[in-house]
């Protein structure tokens, strides 16, 4: 695997940790994964990303850090909100929730979702063997 | 201890140095993220810990890099909607500027100019929007386009000279003043590209 220094650490590219078919799969759906995975409630990053991994089965392990342009983004496209609060141990964290148009793009995406998969797995499944 | 996370946060901050309120705010999250992961590491506290927070956190660079990616979409869309509504501007004030002035207008190189100009500006921009959106070039051949008919058209109109009707004048300069901000954006977007590229390239 190709990797490089970064503070006399050896650190996977995200780029190439995620060429596991699964993992590249998941790039193009991160921002819908994200919006699921705040579904039960507000969270922090790490928290997403530990949701992420648990409600995966352990299959979407990508690097942590890529959930924080995501979490941006969303935020930006007015689909999440945030706000800072502070833990009992006295530490800063921003809590992330979904807002009312969060919860519908994410109501239109797992659609679109759905239709998409279905229409791949009929396909993959190869051509229909009509009786003789 | 905390050697290896604020070495990391340092780095981050650096990286995102072409967005400093983002690199404000996304560095208290980014440390309270890699503090909690190390201290879940079954061998909390130690460097060993940090060291695998870190490697599972991802590099620096290509976290900046896809932050950049997301601001020059965002740049983009914004130097657009300037173009578009320059674009309008430009039109109710030629339109005006006709009127004002009248079909017996002095014939000179201004009104071709300024019609002209401006129709390739509009054509420029219908191409680039639907093929070259995330492109600098179609944005600046559109405000060159623009510049010149705009100017084209203080000219042709003799601004500082005649005594143009406020009806006239203020659309002038309203789109004299988009054309500033046309351009403050379109430097902008060119910033933020190569920003992205330098991030992107492996090398430092």
């Amino acid at each position: 695997m190709d990797a490089k220094a970064c503070h006399g650490l050896t650190v996977a590219s995200p780029y190439l940790v995620m060429l596991g078919m699964d993992a590249e799969m998941l790039k193009g759906h991160l921002d819908a994964v994200v919006l699921a995975a705040l579904e039960a409630g507000p969270a922090h990053g790490y928290a997403i990303i530990e949701t992420i991994k648990t409600r995966s089965g352990e299959v979407f392990d990508l690097p942590e850090g890529t959930v924080y342009p995501a979490l941006h983004r969303l935020e930006q496209a007015g689909l999440l909100s945030s706000n800072w609060t502070t833990t009992p141990s006295g530490r800063r964290r921003r809590v992330y929730a979904l807002t009312r148009a969060g919860t519908a793009a994410l109501r239109e995406r797992r659609k679109s979702w759905n239709r998409f998969s279905q229409a791949v797995d009929a396909f993959l499944r190869g051509p229909h063997t009509w009786p003789a | 201890m905390a050697g290896l996370i604020d070495a990391y946060i340092a780095e981050l901050k650096r990286q995102l140095d072409f967005d400093p309120a983002l690199a404000q705010r996304l560095v208290g999250e980014v440390e309270d993220h890699l503090r909690e992961a190390a201290e879940a590491d079954p061998s909390w506290p130690s460097v060993d810990a940090e060291r695998r927070a870190l490697e599972r956190f991802g590099l620096a660079r290509e976290i900046a890099a896809q932050f950049a990616a997301d601001a020059v979409d965002r740049q983009a869309k914004r130097a657009w909607a300037t173009l578009l509504v320059t674009v309008l501007v430009t039109l109710v004030a030629m339109r005006l500027r006709t009127i004002w002035l009248g079909s017996d207008a002095t014939l000179t190189l201004a009104p071709l100019v300024d019609r002209y100009a401006f129709l390739a500006a509009v054509g420029v921009a219908a191409i680039g929007w639907f093929a070259w959106r995330r492109s600098l070039m179609p944005l600046i051949v559109c405000l060159a386009a623009l510049a010149a008919s705009i100017i084209a058209g203080f000219v042709r109109a003799e601004f500082f000279a005649a005594d143009a009707p406020l009806a006239v004048l203020v659309p002038a300069l309203g789109e004299f003043a988009l054309m500033l901000l046309l351009s403050f954006h379109v430097v902008g977007l060119g910033r933020r590209l190569a920003r992205t590229a330098a991030l992107r390239r492996l090398d430092p």
